[in-house]
């Protein structure tokens, strides 16, 4: 119940603020992260000898896995602090979609896009890592084999969207709440964003393509 | 002969229990230079003598005839109707406390707001009426006068998803108050005091960058700039407090 009041309680911890921090360098980190992914995994169109030995070096230096369950752990970091800003309640939510309906506003969809990939992401991204990892060691044929078993066909082609959406609008959201990107920037940096999804979008469906032909 | 205009206006009175609310529908004919303020004023004086909505300046400068146009946010006495198509919906601000139709309470809210956030200039001196004003840099007063041009009017609030969901959050406008003092060379409050005000969840690491504010404020106010440039300061704050809190101990 609110009340009205002349006395303000303050919160001294600085608690919102760390969280914030972390939200964004997770989020940072994870944006990085998932461009390096995908010109790695896209590294097989070059051919599936240069994909396995990406994929070598990887494990050979523990990065896959040591690194892997660390991005696994930043994932689902990431997933709780920023659901701290999500709507859960259903009064809320049924607050933000009415207003994102009537305002027309673009930046306010973009962070309901982002809402409803995160969501996506997170059952269908540890789906993912956990096959990958438990799976070890990556390597084209393994991954050819999953793809054209039709089901992971599908699966991927729901998920590069996903990710890429989250990706690129994570970016901007992130320049823009920090403070990187200014009024006048703007306009150029969401062109710039929705060009990079796109390129991303393009090159994840080509290594997907890449995979369906490649012989086993 | 101008366009015909449909109005769809907002209609309750909080007041009548007996009442529920709707909307009603007005037609007008568009004349020149036709304003919204002009076309409600018409609406009130030809069709109906019982349409609740705010005004006083007509020139954009008080912020009282703020309204949700269409969806979005904004002065009814700055909306010329020729921008707008022929069906107009006009609703009253969300978040603030209805008066009746178009007509809100902004000014407990903006009370509220300003005591919260400490809309002042902080000081030890005494004040002497004798004494010359002290002096400040132009680029400075320019500066502060840039921020300094808000009127109040809701737009920004009205317009931001998360003042929509959470009614504890305070607001571009409030966070523009403290940009503004912030800057101001008489304003003897540090950093870490400003922290304490807006360094929360209900101030500015509660704004989710949707820059809606940004993009309705009727006076053009650098909302975005603003914004990023506290969430930054805020951020390195917390950042030295850690390092602070950690030396102490």
């Amino acid at each position: 119940m609110a009340i009205d009041t002349t006395i303000f309680v303050r919160d001294r911890s600085g608690i919102a603020a760390y969280l914030d921090w972390l939200q964004a360098l997770t989020g940072v980190g994870l944006i990085l992260f998932m461009w390096s992914h995908m010109v790695l995994v896209a590294s097989v169109n070059l051919g599936a000898g240069a994909m396995n030995t990406l994929a070598r070096f990887f494990e050979e230096t523990y990065m896959a896995q040591v690194g892997g369950p660390l991005i696994g752990i930043t994932f689902l970091l990431h997933f709780v602090l920023a659901a701290r800003k999500v709507p859960f309640r259903s009064d809320q939510q049924a607050t933000i979609w009415k207003h994102g309906k009537f305002l027309h506003h673009t930046d306010t969809w973009l962070w309901l896009v982002q809402v409803s990939t995160a969501m996506i992401i997170l059952i269908m991204g540890s789906i993912h890592m956990w096959t990958v990892l438990t799976d070890l060691p990556i390597t084209a044929a393994k991954s050819a084999a999953r793809v054209q078993g039709g089901f992971w066909l599908v699966f991927y082609l729901i998920l590069l969207p996903m990710v890429e959406l989250h990706v690129g609008i994570g970016f901007y959201r992130i320049g823009v709440k920090w403070g990187f990107i200014k009024r006048k920037q703007r306009k150029g940096m969401k062109k710039f964003e929705n060009i990079l999804t796109g390129i991303f979008v393009l090159i994840g469906l080509i290594t997907i393509i890449r995979f369906l032909t490649l012989t086993i | 002969m101008g366009r015909k205009l449909k109005f769809e206006i907002f209609r309750y009175n909080p007041n009548d229990p007996k009442l529920v609310p709707h909307t009603d529908l007005f037609d007008l004919e568009e004349t020149d230079s036709m304003t919204l303020f002009i076309a409600l004023t018409r609406i009130r004086e030809e069709q109906d003598p019982s349409l609740q909505f705010d005004f006083c300046c007509r020139a954009g400068i008080c912020g009282s005839c703020a309204m949700v146009i269409n969806g979005r946010p904004g002065l009814a006495c700055k909306t010329l109707t020729k921008e707008l198509p022929n069906n107009i919906t006009l609703m009253p601000l969300p978040v603030f406390k209805l008066i009746g139709d178009l007509s809100v309470d902004t000014g407990t809210w903006f009370r509220a707001m300003n005591e919260n956030v400490g809309s002042w200039i902080h000081t030890d001196k005494s004040f002497d009426p004798n004494a010359q004003e002290e002096r400040m840099e132009n680029a400075v007063a320019e500066e502060i006068y840039e921020l300094e041009r808000c009127v109040e009017c809701g737009c920004c609030v009205a317009a931001c998803g998360t003042a929509n969901m959470r009614e504890d959050f305070v607001g571009a406008v409030a966070l523009n108050r403290i940009a503004r003092f912030m800057l101001d060379p008489r304003d003897e409050r540090t950093e870490k005091e400003y922290f304490e005000i807006i360094g929360t969840d209900e101030g500015i690491f509660g704004c989710m960058g949707l820059l809606a504010c940004e993009d309705v404020c009727p006076k053009n106010l650098p909302l975005q700039d603003q914004l990023g440039i506290l969430r930054r300061k805020m951020g390195w704050t917390a950042v030295k407090q850690l390092f602070n809190f950690r030396k102490t101990r």
